[in-house]
């Protein structure tokens, strides 16, 4: 009896599934003349505004890809949706696709996503304190508290190397998971002593007084490549032509967008709730077409320093 | 209940549930206007009434608003509708046929506490950040507090009435429809009920969490956005919901049972004044 219980909640699991199997899967090659339908997860964040921009410039309908940007809260769904196809693309940072490669799931970096601005003082996160605060440098944190968005992720990898930097020893330091938005109040009330927020938080928490005293990306690597767009590897392998278009789109969107900043803050307010008086003020990552692959090596080694990485990554297997 | 515990007005010139109502609502928003204007929580943070009011005129002006609210409406009718329709369905069989009640005893007291927001990734897995995803979460919890109202109301059914159903030979079908129906009938309201309130809150959730589209998601947008006078008009939009959700099915309950003495005896006790 248990067991047709079990068959009757199995089968429910598995009528949806089916259902969904006759929407247009483009895992395999959609048929000739019509676009390849596209579904990316991202992330509503500064950071992606030049696949928005791309898609409303036209470059990945004119390379017959029917483009769906999917937002989603993080890489908790969207690495299991490119996994599982339901997207096709996905934007994540690059110390969790390399946590994620580690654990061998077969996913496959297509293209460069966002890079720090490389101006140390002038980046879309930095690490920072209140304006009344007594520390001045990184170097000060020792057996402080910091609070970052994801422990064990590339926040906490970026400040490590600031603290590392700075001469401070990041192994005194305690890390303290709080979502972006917390930070301002956590910082104004001492409940933490540091956080690392990015933008837009990084102005909002300016304009409360509050002080940046390292630019954590910038001191991690020099022009960091903080995210990218992946794959699975079962597209590269069963669709390569679309996996090229798409990323040739994608390089193409990257370098209008870091050409055009004005048209990129004003797509940033279609997908965001971003005013466009705030998006004014902010700091823009840069957005080159081209994956800094030495900065993910410089990356993946602190990563390993720290003891985030088990063992050295396969980044030529990660990497395009 | 709220019925026995204010005495109703004799005049009769004012709806005295509805006055206390209306006084707690607006102690809620004075209290909630006062609070960031006296400084003891930032207005940063949590802005005063005032401020989220006028995010909420300004959101009702843009159509995305009305888009996200239709797609939450929409996860949340389907996943109510199927969660019911499989609970009376499951609850009416598990608790009719011998021994099956038994039999499947253990395995429902394992998989009910099971929190919905735990199987999120298993839904991701399986379909990805669209509305089935979250109609997973939302049939999941409320489908639990169908079955077990349902299997409460077939146990509450009378013996006396049943073995007299028995004597006079009525058949399966007639005694579901005549003796075990009516008597899980308010069961059954009162899960329909309950399941509307969880619905609404994974729907919310699912979409807060997977992204998928209404007004959770734009909850989250609005708070990545750093967006906090919209968010929290979105976050009343979903309070409204299940407000005006329970009102109806409790207009619902009313209706539909209104032949039955649990219903009567509140409306005799509103009438009499007990």
């Amino acid at each position: 009896m248990r067991r047709q219980l079990a068959a009757l909640l199995i089968a429910t699991a598995m009528l949806a599934p089916a259902a969904c199997g006759t929407t247009n899967q483009p895992n395999t090659p959609a048929p000739p003349g019509q676009p390849d339908k596209v579904n990316v997860g991202v992330i509503a964040i500064l950071d992606v505004a030049p696949i928005y921009l791309g898609k409303s410039k036209g470059f990945f309908s004119k390379r017959n890809i029917d483009l769906t940007l999917t937002t989603a809260q993080g890489g908790a769904v969207i690495v299991p949706g490119v996994m599982g196809g339901q997207f096709q693309f996905g934007f994540s940072n690059v110390v969790s696709l390399l946590l994620a490669k580690e654990q061998n799931l077969p996913l496959k970096v297509v293209c460069n996503g966002n890079n720090s601005t490389g101006v140390d003082g002038t980046d879309f996160g930095s690490l920072m304190v209140k304006g009344d605060s007594p520390i001045k440098s990184a170097s000060e944190l020792n057996g402080k508290k910091v609070a970052i968005n994801t422990l064990r992720n590339i926040a906490e990898t970026v400040v490590r190397a600031s603290i590392r930097k700075a001469g401070g020893d990041p192994k005194t330091v305690q890390f303290v998971e709080m979502p972006f938005p917390n930070m301002g109040a956590a910082l104004q009330s001492g409940q933490v002593d540091a956080a690392f927020p990015v933008e837009p938080f990084q102005t909002a928490i300016r304009g409360q007084g509050g002080r940046s005293i390292a630019s954590s990306w910038v001191d991690a690597a020099a022009n960091l490549t903080v995210a990218t767009y992946f794959t699975s590897q079962q597209l590269v392998s069963s669709n390569p032509d679309l996996v090229n278009r798409f990323t040739e789109a994608m390089k193409e969107s990257l370098a209008y967008a870091d050409a055009h900043p004005d048209e990129a803050r004003q797509i940033i307010t279609t997908y965001t709730t971003i005013t466009a008086d705030v998006v004014a003020k902010l700091t823009l990552p840069k957005w080159p077409a081209d994956i800094n692959r030495a900065s993910i090596e410089a990356l993946a080694s602190q990563a390993m320093t720290d003891g985030l990485l088990k063992q050295q990554p396969d980044l030529a297997a990660l990497l395009p | 209940m709220s019925q026995t515990a204010v005495r109703p007005n004799r005049a009769g010139a004012l709806p005295t549930p509805v006055l206390f109502g209306a006084v707690g609502v607006v102690i809620a928003a004075v209290t909630l206007e006062l609070v960031p204007r006296l400084g003891v929580v930032s207005a940063i943070y949590l802005p005063p009434t005032s401020t989220i009011a006028r995010a909420l005129v300004e959101q009702v002006q843009r159509p995305e608003f009305w888009l996200a609210l239709r797609d939450t409406l929409v996860t949340w009718g389907i996943g109510l509708a199927i969660a019911v329709v499989a609970g009376i369905v499951a609850g009416v069989v598990i608790g009719t046929v011998p021994g099956l009640r038994a039999a499947t005893a253990s395995t429902i007291e394992f998989l009910r506490p099971i929190p919905s927001v735990a199987l999120i990734p298993l839904a991701v897995l399986l379909y990805g950040s669209g509305i089935r995803a979250t109609l997973m979460l939302v049939i999941y919890a409320s489908f639990w507090q169908m079955l077990v109202q349902v299997l409460h109301g077939i146990v509450d059914v009378d013996p006396v009435a049943r073995d007299t159903a028995r004597s006079y030979r009525l058949s399966a079908a007639a005694q579901i429809r005549y003796l075990i129906w009516p008597t899980a009938l308010p069961y059954v309201v009162t899960g329909i009920r309950l399941a509307a309130s969880v619905a609404l809150i994974l729907t919310i959730t699912g979409e807060l969490i997977i992204g998928t589209p209404g007004l959770g998601r734009q909850i989250a947008v609005s708070m990545e956005s750093n967006s906090v006078p919209p968010m929290y008009a979105l976050v009343v939009v979903t309070g409204l919901l299940g407000l005006v959700a329970n009102q109806l099915f409790r207009a619902i309950e009313r209706q539909v049972l209104a032949w039955h003495p649990s219903q009567r005896r509140e409306l005799s006790e509103a009438v009499s004044g007990l």
